[in-house]
């Protein structure tokens, strides 16, 4: 016979194990209206560091390039691999291992290598090199949504569209683009999360005139503490976590990773 | 004439449609990874295809073989820890009613779509002399004088394990969400314990999210900069700082892509010799599960 606690050591495991995960959030969400700036514990509730968050000009800034990239790199890539997977041939469709290569690379070893080229190149960084680094990151994860979305099609309803006397172009708009929207919906968002929070390839490929914001954190935490920052991260846990439920309802919804 | 080119055009319209992907691939993936080895291969200054070993003779050091031993220690003990955690909590997510299943995923990936300096930022809060664990202890009177956390081979370990967690948790959870639960019963109903049940079908059967996870924790993680960096202190190096400072503050570019290149070596080696422990463990009990 099992002992009686054997029915409770993978629970509570798993409960310190998200303990384990959410104890920073916590703290640093409790420490964002904190009264004082000094890490002293709690000295009563303020929200001046929100104040301060909203009337800051580098963060206004450095938020302003990071959602124009994130845009930039959710448009191009959804649009290059839509076209990609829609209007590719067989032997196309075969290579689509060509684009799993950013996920296998280290990306310190990308963020380099892509740093040198433009470098030998005399491209000036900035944010027109940091839309190229982020559309290539989102590239990696585009394409192979999309086509596992489009491969899982009926075809019997495009041969019925042009059967029945639709354009190639009339059925890519009225038929395969709706059926693939929940892909679309959730790779965007995908794209859109990873680049709004991609650290390494922003660090390397933007130079020091286009600062993103956890580009902006990182300065920070080398500077010491700010309470603006934990006011700022909060803000950001609050947007990532709405996209990431809307993702998740997708998800569940149409199963499409 | 004209309307011949336009039917041209229309039949060659796909082609020019797929290219920019392909194109951009290309240009700012693989020829970036080429550019870095070519540049790692050559005289500096010498025209093109002048080919030496220079730059690499003298990376022959111990020195820079204890960085890339440090971070393989890093990357792969961080593979491993998080393993033995992720698979408890792939397992307890998989097997809770299916309302629940969505909600734990939920609560599991949030923190790995924010971005993680925030995270290492939150961490700072609890680990420091005045932090979250120091000032709990020190309140309950388990400790005298804080602890020196921040700055620390723990620390480090225990933030990387924090970050790179969930990319061990979705591939188990995934092999574990599809897993035929009554294979376990067939196997208890035989005379097997939970233990060797464990051990002789479920492992097995995941054996390919295992290894997806455990390189995609593994692969990052030796390239990891930012975390050493903001908590390791200034006295460790690892290769992803050593890169970063061979292209960032020496501009050194031509060592640093020779040691990037030896290291990326060194990295593809360690996946290898991984992948063949794996097939060696786990050599006999495959048949199992097929």
């Amino acid at each position: 016979m099992r002992p009686w606690y054997s029915k409770a050591i993978l629970p509570t495991f798993v409960g310190l194990a998200y303990l384990f995960l959410y104890i920073p959030i916590i703290v640093l969400v409790v420490l964002s209206f904190n009264a004082v700036a000094l890490n002293l514990g709690w000295q009563g509730f303020s929200l001046q560091w929100y104040y301060e968050l909203f009337t800051s000009a580098e963060i206004w800034q450095a938020l302003t390039n990071s959602l124009v990239v994130a845009f930039c790199a959710v448009a191009l890539s959804l649009l290059m691999s839509v076209v990609l997977v829609c209007y590719g041939s067989p032997l196309l469709h075969s290579i689509r291992w060509f684009f799993y290569g950013t996920l296998i690379v280290p990306e310190v070893v990308l963020a380099v290598s892509l740093l040198s080229v433009f470098s030998f190149l005399s491209i000036p960084l900035g944010l027109t090199t940091l839309i190229v680094s982020h559309v290539l990151l989102g590239l990696g994860y585009t394409v192979p949504i999309v086509y596992a979305r489009y491969i899982s099609l009926d075809n019997r309803l495009l041969e019925a569209s042009l059967d029945l006397g639709a354009t190639p172009t009339q059925t890519f708009f009225k038929i395969t683009l709706p059926l693939l929207a929940p892909a679309l919906l959730a790779s965007s968002l995908l794209v859109f999360i990873i680049s709004l929070d991609d650290f390494i390839l922003s660090f390397f490929c933007s130079g020091a005139t286009a600062q993103t914001l956890p580009m902006f954190i990182f300065s920070v935490i080398r500077s010491g503490s700010s309470p603006v920052v934990n006011a700022l991260s909060t803000v950001m846990l609050m947007i990532s976590s709405v996209l990431v439920f809307i993702f998740c309802a997708l998800q569940a919804r149409t199963r499409i990773l | 004439m004209k309307m011949r080119i336009y039917s041209l055009i229309a039949k060659e319209f796909p082609f020019f449609l797929v290219m920019p992907a392909l194109i951009w691939q290309v240009l700012f993936f693989y020829v970036p990874l080429l550019w870095i080895v070519y540049l790692s291969i050559t005289h500096v200054g010498a025209p093109f295809f002048n080919f030496t070993l220079a730059h690499y003779t003298g990376l022959f050091e111990a020195a820079f073989f204890k960085i890339i031993a440090r971070s393989l220690f890093l990357a792969f003990v961080n593979a491993v820890i998080c393993l033995l955690i992720a698979y408890p909590i792939a397992y307890f997510a998989a097997r809770s009613p299916r309302n629940w299943r969505n909600f734990f995923l939920f609560l599991l990936i949030l923190p790995f779509w924010t971005s993680f300096v925030v995270h290492v930022y939150a961490w700072f809060y609890v680990l420091d002399t005045n932090g979250l664990i120091n000032s709990t202890l020190l309140k309950i009177g388990l400790i005298k004088e804080p602890l020196a956390m921040v700055n620390t081979l723990f620390a480090v370990f225990l933030v990387m394990i924090y970050c790179y967690l969930p990319f061990m948790v979705m591939p188990l959870y995934s092999a574990l969400e599809k897993f035929n639960w009554t294979l376990l019963e067939a196997s208890m109903d035989l005379g097997a314990t939970p233990a060797k049940t464990f051990f002789k079908i479920t492992v097995p059967m995941t054996l390919p999210s295992i290894k997806t996870g455990f390189f995609l924790v593994f692969v990052p993680s030796f390239g990891e900069f930012v975390i050493p960096a903001l908590l390791g202190g200034s006295k460790k190096m690892y290769v992803g700082s050593l890169i970063y400072h061979y292209f960032l503050v020496a501009r050194d570019a031509v060592t640093g892509a020779a040691f990037t290149c030896l290291s990326s070596l060194i990295l593809v080696a360690a996946c290898l010799i991984i992948a063949w422990g794996f097939r060696k463990i786990f050599a006999g009990s495959g048949g199992v599960a097929q």
